[in-house]
């Protein structure tokens, strides 16, 4: 085992946590919980590699992925945001329709496999120079294009969500949708907007399991991580900081357990499923242990205009 | 000159407004008056763009305008603060500013300051709103609407600023100081004179401070005039029909023979209470004055068994029962609460759901663990005869009833249906009608002389003149600390309601 | 008049939102160059025109059923329980457990069948009743802690059919197969349907009667609707909702027991066929009553049925087509029966102007 190794791999699974997880947080700020992240994650996924195929170049595969995950999160919207359907209700109803929509389209896609062979998918980009440094170069820089474009965008994120009258606004959505309103901000297109984002971060993580982690589609393969999100927003206090880390905190974990399980005798002594449960018990143990008060925006899964 | 002229308003079937038709001119004081549901706020709605009206037009300086948003209402120099404090509560005062303003954070402060200035206010800018008291978070609302309509306040019509029911959560301190703001923005200086369009229902603000008043009753203007033209007897007539203005709200003195102590509080220090001490015999009224937010939903809490007690007793009926959950207290309590929608009642369910719900466990309504749907009917259909329930029936949605029925249901489930010894009340008028409000004094007033051993009540009401009407003593709540009042007056109670003397 | 009003009301959200989903998904096949209207009439034939697939139908919305009660008895009580997939993958552990290890030798199949649905029920609730008891202790949300303890099942169930519960028989990772004595007996004369429906039907009148005639369903119904009134009310209702999370895993618990007793085969796998997840949309489109939910199951499993017989049309489509459609019924029936209310809740609120400002003005200070 060797830690530039782990590291390595800590970033490569962090990678969509923190990608999906900077729009849910987003989303989440302006007032509404997405528990349907797990399915936009599994559309684009799909979306990304059929793209690749159909039109025979990788490059197709994130903006493919982003404008699927966006459809659904607008269908979301409708439901939650303008019908004011309960959240986490449409976003488990959102996961079933995903699930549906992906398996078809696999099954579809795979029909026309034989005639469309599948294009080179990503590989890693190492950015030159920096990619040599010892250790961090072989950590940071030889990673997937996506990681730099995530980290970038959850950087511009924060500083937008802190600094500007952008981030007032969204902050004002989630906290005081009736305040907002009367200050003349549009909550529903403001929350609208947030969704699209969330659906369009979503999207592209999606596309980063199946073009670039992964060089094809496989069914069920975001493997419940779209829930793991939600999870690490919580843990991480709706804070970006705290998310990044959380992500990469639960991306060692994993990395420790596959490398582990890779250990030889490890399995026998071990069986490997008690090492897949590890990231969900580890995200339970962490929520338990997190102090009751939770710092989330106050009308978070509230309609709005409030009934009654 | 602002004008409204011939609005109608309908929702659904009811109608709201009908050809109203008001003249707002600048430099003076409009008080619009009505009872609850007369049409104000909806009237006020429109003209600030939150609602649009059915017919009718707003003119301005004689153009007729379309107002179809809020900032467009404030383009014309309209700025209005809601009753409802519409602050971010987790950003500043100056980022609020900011976002009502469409400006960058940090861009308002000298703009802001000099208001403050002006009208000689002091207000910490960068505290979050949530943080503020309720005076303060008044101010920053007004902040917002004199920033929001100071481009076009310059202009020729001038600004129109509409309070809506600003005193209601005022010390008397609060409010005169508020009243001394409308004059200074009325008179004007540099920009002219503003419009200001205060609503309240209370006659004695009206007489101190507009010029002008207008009256609307059941969405029809009955009465618009200059102050000097009217009675306040008038006022009061005119607000709810001849007929019904002829019964006063009495204000009887009492001196009592008393009954034991039936509800005790010892030290208690909770949420926000510093060491409160009472106690209540049966057949007394205890009055507890104060504004909300001295602790006045934590003592309700505290009583009730909703908040743990960092030290003290509670005692019902001699005994202590601090250890006691909420369910064994209501044994021997009953309990109104001021937060109708979100404490006493679950409005979806029937009027016989929310009557039985403290009673649906003991007999006759059910036995081991089954309900028996009959005798809930029976009971319902009674009570609602008893407390003059208007209702087209008892297993339609709480809902359904007007403001003033579902308080009925509320007293007829804690006062009729089982006489209990204790009785806890937290303004229990609060947004009902002035015949909605007699019925409940009266009703109070009905357990405290009940036959056979009077409810030992405690009345805890931001409405003085209310309170020195019907409680046998009164003690003010301020800051957490309880303190009994000298004498059953408003001389003598004021100062206290403001943390000075006692 | 008002027993029309009350039965036939109730219908119109989820007849609307069925109605636009075959409507979209029609849309969605025809864009895509299907048959759509073809396709549909096949699907619709297949589902109710065969007597063996509507038996295979009832006999596999027993499952649904039963998590459809899960989600339903907890929504109306206001406890967002997602977890009903993780609580019947631990009623199905349990009873392979009980089946295949612990009582393997169990007679007579009435004792034996009665033992491992038993120990279902038990296995469930207290896999829910951690969810509930990190709420209680912790203030953890039972919306995520279900959802996570959703995958240690999963993972759980792996762990043990590499290890205790794995068969000796091949190398295959599952179950050795369950005992003759715990195979839940054929009813009606019927091929597949077995006494899983009458177990699922016992549970609807339970929890129908628990809901509309106990003093513990007035009070759930109350907590649901408003918490704070009921808490003022005097009614505990941390421990409300958590004795309803019980049983709420309880019923899914069952769920995945009649899977495990019930299927052909009658092995358990590491990739149980769970309906969790669908039963909080059969809860929905049964708006939460449990005779609702009883024909929103058998609408569901009918629908799958029917979509088996896609796959081997002109135009082939994968029966999953199946799980967009329940997807697009959920969101539409939510958006309907929400739309709907809202529209209730405006004509009563007029009524009320007075007191909601009175309301909100309280809420005011507060902020």
């Amino acid at each position: 085992m060797d830690a530039t190794f782990i590291f390595h791999e800590a970033l490569l699974s962090a990678t969509p946590l923190l990608l999906a997880g900077t729009g849910e947080l987003v989303a989440e700020r302006a007032g509404v919980i997405d528990i349907g992240i797990e399915g936009l994650m599994i559309v684009g996924a799909i979306a990304a590699y059929s793209a690749a195929v159909l039109t025979g170049s990788v490059i197709w595969a994130v903006p493919a992925a982003a404008v699927a995950g966006m459809a659904l999160a607008a269908l979301f919207a409708v439901v939650t945001v303008f019908a004011r359907a309960d959240q986490i209700v449409a976003g488990a109803a959102l996961n079933l329709l995903a699930f549906g929509v992906s398996t078809t389209a696999w099954r579809m896609l795979q029909g026309a496999l034989p005639t469309h062979p599948a294009p080179a998918m990503y590989e890693e980009a190492p950015v030159p120079l920096l990619a040599h440094v010892p250790f961090f170069g072989a950590v940071l820089f030889q990673q997937y294009g996506l990681f730099y474009a995530t980290v970038v965008l959850t950087g511009v994120v924060d500083v937008l969500l802190r600094f500007t009258r952008l981030g007032l606004v969204v902050r004002a959505l989630g906290d005081a949708p009736e305040a907002a309103d009367a200050m003349g901000i549009r909550v529903r297109t403001g929350r609208l907007l947030a969704v699209l984002f969330a659906g369009a971060c979503a999207g592209a993580a999606g596309a980063y399991l199946s073009t670039m982690r992964n060089h094809s589609f496989q069914l069920n393969m975001t493997a419940g991580q779209g829930f793991l999100v939600l999870a690490l927003v919580i843990f991480a206090r709706w804070s970006l900081p705290g998310l990044a880390a959380a992500a990469v905190l639960f991306g060692a974990l994993e990395a420790l357990q596959s490398a582990l399980a890779s250990l030889p005798g490890a399995t026998v002594a071990i069986p490997h499923g008690l090492f897949d449960m590890l990231p969900y018990a580890a995200t339970l143990a962490a929520l338990t242990l997190l102090s009751r008060a939770g710092a989330g925006p106050l009308e978070l899964g509230k309609p709005w205009p409030a009934q009654r | 000159m602002l004008e409204m002229r011939h609005i109608f308003k309908s929702f659904g079937r009811l109608r709201v407004l009908e050809d109203v038709t008001l003249a707002f001119a600048p430099g003076r004081v409009h008080g619009l008056l009505g009872e609850n549901g007369a049409g104000k706020s909806t009237l006020m709605n429109i003209l600030f763009g939150l609602m649009a009206a059915d017919a009718g037009e707003i003119v301005v300086d004689g153009r007729a305008v379309r107002i179809g948003s809020p900032r467009a209402a404030q383009a014309l120099g309209i700025g209005m603060v809601h009753q409802h404090f519409k602050l971010v509560p987790t950003l500043s005062t100056a980022e609020n500013l900011a976002l009502a303003m469409r400006e960058r954070p940090g861009a308002v402060g000298l703009r802001a300051e000099a208001w403050l200035e002006r009208l000689g206010w002091k207000l910490p800018l960068q505290v979050a709103a949530g943080k503020l008291s309720v005076g303060q978070q008044q101010r920053a609302e007004i902040l917002k609407a004199l920033l929001t309509t100071d481009r076009t306040a310059q202009g020729k019509s001038g600004r129109t600023l509409i309070l809506d029911e600003p005193t209601a959560v005022l010390t008397p301190q609060e409010v005169g100081e508020l009243f001394a703001a409308v004059r200074s923005l009325k008179a004007g200086g540099d920009s002219g004179g503003a419009a200001v369009i205060f609503i309240t229902h209370k006659l004695a603000e009206v007489e101190s401070v507009c010029d002008e008043v207008a009256i609307l009753r059941r969405g029809r203007v009955v009465h618009a005039g200059a102050r000097e033209g009217i009675s306040v007897g008038g006022i009061a007539a005119k607000m709810i029909g001849e007929a019904a203005a002829a019964g006063p709200v009495e204000a009887a003195v009492r001196g009592r023979a008393k009954g034991p102590v039936k509800l005790a509080l010892r030290g208690v220090r909770a949420g926000m209470l510093r060491g409160v001490s009472l106690e209540v015999r049966a057949g007394e009224i205890l009055g507890i004055a104060g504004v909300d937010g001295n602790g006045q939903s934590d003592l309700l809490a505290a009583l009730v068994g909703d908040l743990r007690l960092r030290a003290g007793k509670v005692e019902i009926g001699g005994r202590d029962c601090t250890r006691m959950g909420i369910r064994e207290r209501l044994k021997e309590m009953a309990v109104i609460p001021d937060d109708r929608h979100r404490l006493a009642a679950a409005l979806p369910l029937s009027v016989t759901e929310n009557l039985l719900l403290k009673d649906y466990r003991r007999r006759p309504f059910s036995r081991a663990g089954v309900v028996l749907p009959g005798a809930w009917r029976r009971a319902a259909r009674e009570a609602v005869r008893a407390f003059d329930v208007r209702t087209e029936g008892v297993s339609i949605p709480l809902a359904r009833l007007s403001g003033g029925n579902q308080q009925k249901v509320v007293l007829a489930r804690e006062l009729g249906l089982a006489g209990k010894a204790v009785v806890v009340a937290a303004n229990p008028t609060r947004g009902l009608d002035i015949a909605a409000t007699a019925f409940v004094l009266r009703q109070l007033r009905a357990a405290r002389d009940r036959a056979g051993g009077g409810a030992a009540i405690v009345l805890i009401h931001a409405d003085l003149d209310e309170l020195l009407g019907i409680a046998d003593r009164i003690a003010v709540l301020y800051n957490g600390t309880l303190t009994a009042a000298p004498a059953k007056t408003k001389e003598a109670i004021a100062p206290l309601m403001l943390g000075m003397g006692g | 008049m008002r027993l029309l009003r009350r039965v036939f009301l109730p219908l119109v959200p989820p007849a609307i939102a069925v109605a636009v989903s075959i409507g979209l998904l029609a849309l969605g096949l025809a864009l895509a160059k299907y048959p759509a209207l073809s396709l549909l009439r096949e699907w619709f034939v297949a589902a109710v025109g065969d007597r063996f697939n509507i038996e295979v139908a009832i006999k596999n919305s027993c499952p649904l059923l039963l998590t459809g009660l899960a989600a339903g008895v907890a929504f109306r009580a206001g406890v967002l329980n997602i977890g009903a997939e993780g609580q019947s993958i631990l009623g199905a552990i349990a009873a392979a457990a009980v089946a295949t290890r612990l009582l393997p030798g169990l007679h007579p199949s009435g004792a034996a069948i009665s033992t491992a649905l038993a120990a279902a029920v038990v296995a469930g609730a207290l896999f829910a009743g951690i969810a509930a008891g990190l709420e209680l202790l912790r203030g953890v949300p039972v919306v995520l802690s279900t959802i996570l303890l959703n995958f240690v099942a999963l993972q759980l169930l792996g762990v043990l059919l590499e290890g205790p519960l794995k068969t000796h028989l091949t190398q295959a990772v599952q179950s050795d197969p369950m005992p003759g004595a715990f195979w839940l007996p054929l009813i009606g004369g019927s091929l597949v349907v077995h006494a899983g429906v009458l177990i699922a039907a016992a549970a609807a009148v339970l929890a129908w009667g628990m809901q509309s005639r106990t003093t513990l369903g007035f009070e759930l119904l109350v907590t649901g609707l408003n918490p704070a009134a009921a808490r003022y009310a005097g009614i505990p209702t941390a421990s409300r909702q958590g004795l309803v999370l019980l049983f709420s895993g309880g019923f899914a618990g069952l769920s995945g027991a009649i899977q495990t007793l019930g299927v052909g085969g009658h092995v358990l796998t590491p990739t149980p066929e769970s309906y969790g997840y669908t039963g909080i949309a059969v809860a929905l489109l049964g708006r939460l009553h449990p005779v609702g939910i009883a024909a929103a199951a058998l609408f569901f499993a009918l629908l799958d049925q029917g979509a088996a017989t896609l796959e081997t049309s002109a135009t082939p489509l994968p029966h999953e087509t199946a799980d967009i459609l329940k997807g697009l019924i959920t969101l539409a029936l939510l958006t309907s029966a929400s739309l709907l209310a809202n529209r209730r809740v405006i004509a009563s609120q007029t009524a009320m102007e007075g007191t909601t400002k009175a309301g909100s003005a309280a809420e005011g200070r507060a902020v």
